[in-house]
């Protein structure tokens, strides 16, 4: 007859399709870290002697730091010495790249992966930085985009050719000693995206990098810094994979966003990073920390991530609203199966008038998932008739799987509003019936209803993106019905 | 093992040390080890301080800034007259009078009880009913939950001791008035408070704490709970302390099955109030359902934080908490829904809202969902905000003065939690003190 | 078409069904009447295979194939529609992706060519036109926001698109106003048919002044009790039910 819980929850062990190796000879520094390795990163990646002193300067601070305490996550303690913090293809290693020198085994990975980096290939009106391990391999549309003044590229060409922005942006929204990945991240980083969009310009195109964890051992620390002058629009999308190996991976990316007054800065996420195999094992940690900041007056940061890879995830996109009238959005699916664990959410912080957020959470837990949505609301005295509304909603998949809400709410003006809502509970059975009886298959009644339950996320995402993201949400929730 | 900072260790000790002289020795073996090992414990904490979680918006270091000395005789200086003037008038009750902390007989009135009903000073259980009192005190509290519950159970002198056999349903509410009063040095005023319901017993329960005068106190109260199967307790909890007084009451609740316990918690008074629920779900279809209304103005900070754990199926929990901010008042509302892996079909949701009227004030929320089942309909909701001007506007334009007018929505905005309470003088009652407050609130704000 | 024997059936151990038998034939349109708890929305759902159900004797079979070793969705497949009594809402889901999912599905598993957008889109119209269905609801999410009435005329709608064989409605009047009630009526009489079969759950005869039945049952306790044609239901609005009960005894 009909199916049973049970049923649904066999259906959960579908494959992680972007598990496989790329065979190339990369140029691997070996594991450790210390002030040579810092010294030798640099040397690689040519830096001026400015950008050396930086990364020291955080490393001494990263020294004095100790790890956070994981709220609501079970880790192990991972070894820092361990880890490989420079690996690079080693054709790319030395002399400039074009697009066509591009390593085929290179290539088709992207191809494999459905980014293409080959601009004949690209989909219409998408710009692609790929980053491979630890450095960016090509940068699609540059011409064009530099036709509109808008500069992108990777985060080394940047600090060759840039030096000034990079000096004025870089660690200005997330300062080295924000939190211990992030200054982590300011010691090691290896590459990443720089994104500029001069005043007045609309980027003519969807801007996106592609990141790629490919060597074992390898922890990938990247980079990504927007800035966003006055009357601007950039839209960006970042997309993640990685081989399936056994041992855990670091993933310690930060990221900067700079909104200037009426600017409005876009940020998509994909997160599809190896979650590791359904007993837990490998997997990539994926420590994030993303920040903007809406400078201006009437500026605008939208971030929408969907999280459905990672082993562990720990990210707080956050907006800080400086600018009167600014806004700040935070809208996010974070799913989380197997043995993953997500501790999720965003930070929006209200120190203009009339600023305003909105937060739409949607947290999905499967399997033994653990998904955890903390998030921060904060007006301070200054935050007049601020606003926020925050709504944060769980779906429970299975009874072995959990589902937190943790929203701290901080307000010091009268004058604000702030709403939040949140709620948890699983998929009707009557739901399931209704559709099922309607002829649907039990599968694609649930994820009609748990696309359903995602719809205002995805429809934050750019069109082709949200197509994506769906098919994704779909693959990785096969057969985890129940 | 970390130790209390000094600060707080300082604090602890003097008190512990005063109170060791005044340690009444007569007492019966289980209790003096109850209290023994709890003097002990306290030893081992750390103190609370803003990075802890519990205690992460509530500011602490004031209060191990001030001395306390234990209360070491009773006071007398309370006539009759000085309770009358905060008698509730129009309801008739059992009363039970404590002044700082010691039951006073000839200030209650506690005749004509039905049989089955044991009530009064938990002083004079141990010594008529120790047996009874063994099989309980304890039940519901954890007696070292933290600092301030051990410290209770270090010094437990007196409190309010309530046992109703099976079946017993009593018509008459029990009235508790604790009166706090320091006249020279600032007392530590610790009741503890201790309330059985057998199986389909019912009752309802006023627990009040008021102030004769303005002194500076601490009281430091623990009421246990314990509902067996099916037993229904409406339980009122009254907080006008002395504008000047630390208040922080911890209610422990350990309920069975298909038992039903309402509560409303109207906290008014302090300069400090802390206010903590810990509820047990022991067995299924139980209902628990938790009203709470704060003020805080000037020089005012209110508190409440929940625990309420579901660990076991088919339980409903309501959590329905609202509060008006005035001057420069403070509040921080914590409340934690648990549910665990196998309380399937749980159903708990909780609300609090928040009227901002004034400038200074500030409000922390912190509502929180664990959950770890999934057949389960949980929910919570946070808002912060102002009256709205349209309603404002529209009773203007009825002719009502503005300041009536938020006058009238305030009230309204306290009422959802006062209509709670199922006892008309206690409405009324509390609708004349709300308005009081905001009568204070509205001169204060005459600029 | 069906054929139900001896149907017993539990529902958390509590014997609901005892001893049901029910035979439907093409073009014929059955009213079960019955008070309340006498089974009739366990009886649909046992025929449209509802979880939480279990069958302790007797069979039901559905054009010579045992109905009840069948899924959900093949029952529907197979042409099996049950009108709901409180139609689900399912947020999120926009109305009509859910009708063109639902369509494609049993088309496909007909055999038949799945539709495009522009042709169904096309049929949705039309059909939506025919029961007077307010075409916003179309872009509405499953039954969110939608009336009593809305609700009941959206079932009708998925009725009239996936064609069924055997329709079951399950107290379909219940929360109708009059007006609302003759809208969904005139809509199950369009679909009258000699080649579809339906049976008529209610527990009020005023439904059967507007869908006239060729057949009523009385459904009391678990079993068929008396049946006859659509002036019994007339008896039974007149008597009540408990007249009945005495020859349940019997």
């Amino acid at each position: 007859m009909s199916t049973s819980p049970k049923d649904i929850e066999q259906l959960i062990d579908s494959g992680y399709e972007h598990g496989f190796i790329t065979n190339i000879e990369s140029d691997t520094v070996p594991p450790g870290l210390n002030e040579d390795v810092i010294r030798l990163i640099s040397s690689k990646k040519n830096e001026p002697e400015w950008m050396l002193k930086k990364r020291l300067s955080a490393y001494k601070k990263w020294l004095g730091m100790t790890p956070p305490h994981w709220a609501k996550l079970d880790i192990q303690p991972i070894d820092f010495q361990a880890i490989s913090y420079y690996s690079a293809p080693k054709n790319l290693s030395d002399g400039p790249k074009s697009l066509d020198e591009i390593d085929p085994e290179i290539r088709d990975t992207y191809n494999k992966l459905g980014i293409p980096i080959e601009e004949q290939m690209a989909l219409a009106g998408i710009a692609v930085d790929a980053v491979f391990d630890s450095v960016s391999v090509a940068t699609t549309f540059r011409g064009k985009l530099a036709d509109a003044g808008v500069i992108f590229c990777s985060m080394s060409e940047a600090v060759q050719d840039y030096p000034e922005l990079v000096k004025k942006y870089m660690g200005s929204v997330v300062p080295d000693r924000d939190n211990y990945f992030a200054c982590l991240n300011a010691a090691v980083f290896t590459d990443g995206t720089f994104v500029y969009i001069p005043s007045g310009v609309r980027c003519p195109m969807e801007l996106s990098t592609y990141f790629r964890i490919n060597e074992a051992n390898t922890g990938q620390f990247e980079r990504t810094l927007i800035v966003a002058e006055d009357n601007s629009y950039v839209s960006y999308l970042e997309g993640c994979t990685a081989p399936m190996r056994d041992e855990n991976q670091l993933h310690a990316a930060v990221v900067e966003l700079v909104a200037k007054e009426d600017a409005k800065i876009k940020y998509s996420t994909v997160q599809n990073w190896y979650p590791g195999d359904a007993e837990g094992k490998g997997g990539i940690y994926n420590f994030v920390t993303k920040r903007g900041i809406c400078q201006g007056d009437r500026s605008h940061i939208s971030w929408t991530q969907v999280e459905t890879g990672s082993a562990i995830t720990w990210k707080y996109p956050s907006c800080i609203l400086t600018g009167k009238d600014s806004i700040g959005e935070f809208y996010s699916v974070a799913v989380s199966r197997g043995k993953q664990q997500a501790d999720t959410g965003t930070k929006m912080i209200h120190i203009g008038e009339n600023s305003k957020s909105t937060i739409v959470a949607k947290g999905i837990s499967a399997g033994q998932g653990q998904n955890t949505y903390r998030g921060l609301v904060k007006v301070m005295q200054g935050g007049e008739n601020a606003r926020n509304y925050s709504q944060c909603d769980s779906l429970l998949i299975g009874d072995k799987c959990g589902a937190h809400t943790f929203p701290y709410i901080e307000v010091a003006n009268p004058t604000a509003k702030v709403e939040h809502e949140a709620s948890t509970s699983k998929i009707g059975e009557d739901q399931l019936f209704y559709c099922q009886q309607r002829g649907l298959s039990e599968e694609d009644a649930v994820s009609m209803i748990v696309n359903g339950f995602c719809k205002e996320v995805f429809n934050e995402l750019p069109m082709e993106f949200a197509v994506e993201a769906r098919k994704l949400l779909n693959v990785t929730l096969e057969g985890a019905v129940g | 093992m970390s130790t209390l900072a000094n600060d707080a260790e300082q604090w602890l000790k003097q008190i512990i040390d005063k109170a060791v002289k005044v340690t009444d020795t007569e007492q019966v073996e289980w209790f003096k080890d109850i209290r023994n090992n709890a003097q002990l414990q306290l030893q081992d904490y750390t103190a609370p301080n803003r990075k802890q979680e519990l205690w992460k918006y509530s500011n602490i270091d004031s209060l191990f800034k001030n001395q306390y000395s234990p209360v070491d005789e009773e006071l007398d200086a309370i006539q009759q007259v000085d309770i009358d003037e905060h008698f509730i008038t129009d309801i008739d009750t059992y009363r039970l009078v404590f002044t700082n902390g010691r039951f006073m007989p000839h200030l209650s009135n506690i005749q004509n009880l039905p049989q089955g009903v044991k009530l009064g000073g938990l002083r004079d259980a141990l010594k008529t009913d120790t047996d009874m009192l063994a099989s309980w005190f304890g039940h519901a509290a954890k007696h070292y939950q933290h600092v301030f519950s051990a410290l209770n159970t270090a010094l437990i002198n007196d409190g309010l001791f309530l046992h109703i056999e099976d079946g017993i349903k009593l018509e008459k509410p029990i009235e508790v008035i604790n009166v706090s009063l320091s006249v020279d040095n600032a007392l530590i005023i610790q009741p503890r408070n201790l309330c059985v319901l057998g199986k389909e017993a019912s009752a309802t329960l006023i627990e009040r704490y008021i102030s004769t005068g303005d002194s500076h106190y601490l009281n430091n109260n623990l009421t246990e709970v314990v509902l067996e199967e099916s037993a229904n307790l409406q339980h009122y909890r009254l907080q006008e302390e002395s504008p000047t007084a630390y208040h922080l009451g911890s209610v422990f609740l350990s309920q069975q099955a298909y038992s039903v316990y309402n509560n409303s918690s109207i906290s008014l008074g302090g300069a400090w109030s802390r206010t903590e629920f810990n509820v047990d779900f022991k067995a299924e279809f139980a209902a628990c359902h938790l009203n709470g209304l704060y003020m805080v103005g000037d020089g005012q900070t209110q508190d409440f934080h929940l625990n309420i754990r579901h660990d076991v199926a088919n339980c409903s929990s309501t959590e329905n908490f609202k509060g008006i901010l005035y001057g420069k008042g403070r509040a921080i509302f914590d409340g934690l829904i648990y549910v665990a892996k196998d309380a399937q079909k749980t159903a708990a949701h909780l609300s609090n809202k928040n009227l901002m009227l004034s400038r200074q004030a500030e409000i922390d929320s912190k509502p929180q969902l664990e959950i770890y089942a999934d057949d389960v309909k949980c929910s919570h909701g946070t808002t912060i905000g102002q009256l709205e001007p349209q309603q404002i506007f529209y009773l203007r334009s009825r002719g009502i003065s503005e300041q009536l007018a938020k006058k009238m929505l305030c009230l309204g905005f306290a009422g959802e939690i006062i209509n709670n309470i199922n006892i008309e003088c206690i409405q009324e009652y509390l609708n004349r003190a709300v308005k009081n407050t905001l009568q204070v609130e509205s001169q204060a704000n005459v600029k | 078409m069906i054929s139900i024997k001896n149907l017993h059936a539990e529902v958390a151990g509590k014997q609901i069904l005892k001893g049901l038998n029910l035979n439907v034939n093409a073009g014929e349109v059955h009213a079960i009447m019955g008070p309340n708890g006498a089974g009739k929305s366990t009886l649909s759902h046992i025929l449209s295979g509802r979880d939480g159900y279990s069958v302790t004797q007797g069979q039901v079979t559905f054009e010579n194939d045992n109905l009840l070793d069948l899924a959900i969705e093949e029952r529907a497949h197979r042409g099996i529609f049950l009108a709901m009594q409180y139609p689900v809402e399912l947020p999120g889901v926009n109305n009509m992706v859910f009708l063109k999912e639902s369509l494609n599905a049993i088309r496909s598993a007909r055999g038949e060519k799945v539709l495009d957008a522009i042709a169904f889109m096309k049929l949705i119209k039309q059909t939506a036109a025919t029961i007077n269905l307010d075409e916003k609801l179309l872009k509405r999410d499953v039954n969110c926001g939608f009336s009593g009435g809305e609700k009941k005329r959206n079932e009708i709608l998925q009725m009239a698109l996936l064609e069924p064989k055997l329709a079951i409605l399950d107290e379909t009047d219940s929360g109708l106003d009059i007006d609302a009630l003759r809208i969904v009526a005139e809509g199950v009489n369009a679909l009258r048919n000699e080649n579809r079969a339906m049976i008529v759950v209610t527990h009020y005869q005023r439904l059967l002044d507007y869908i006239e039945p060729d057949f009523v049952h009385v459904l009391v306790d678990g079993q068929i009790v008396k049946s006859g044609d659509k002036s019994l239901a007339l008896e039974l609005e007149e008597k009540g039910y408990d007249w009945l009960k005495p020859e349940v005894a019997a």
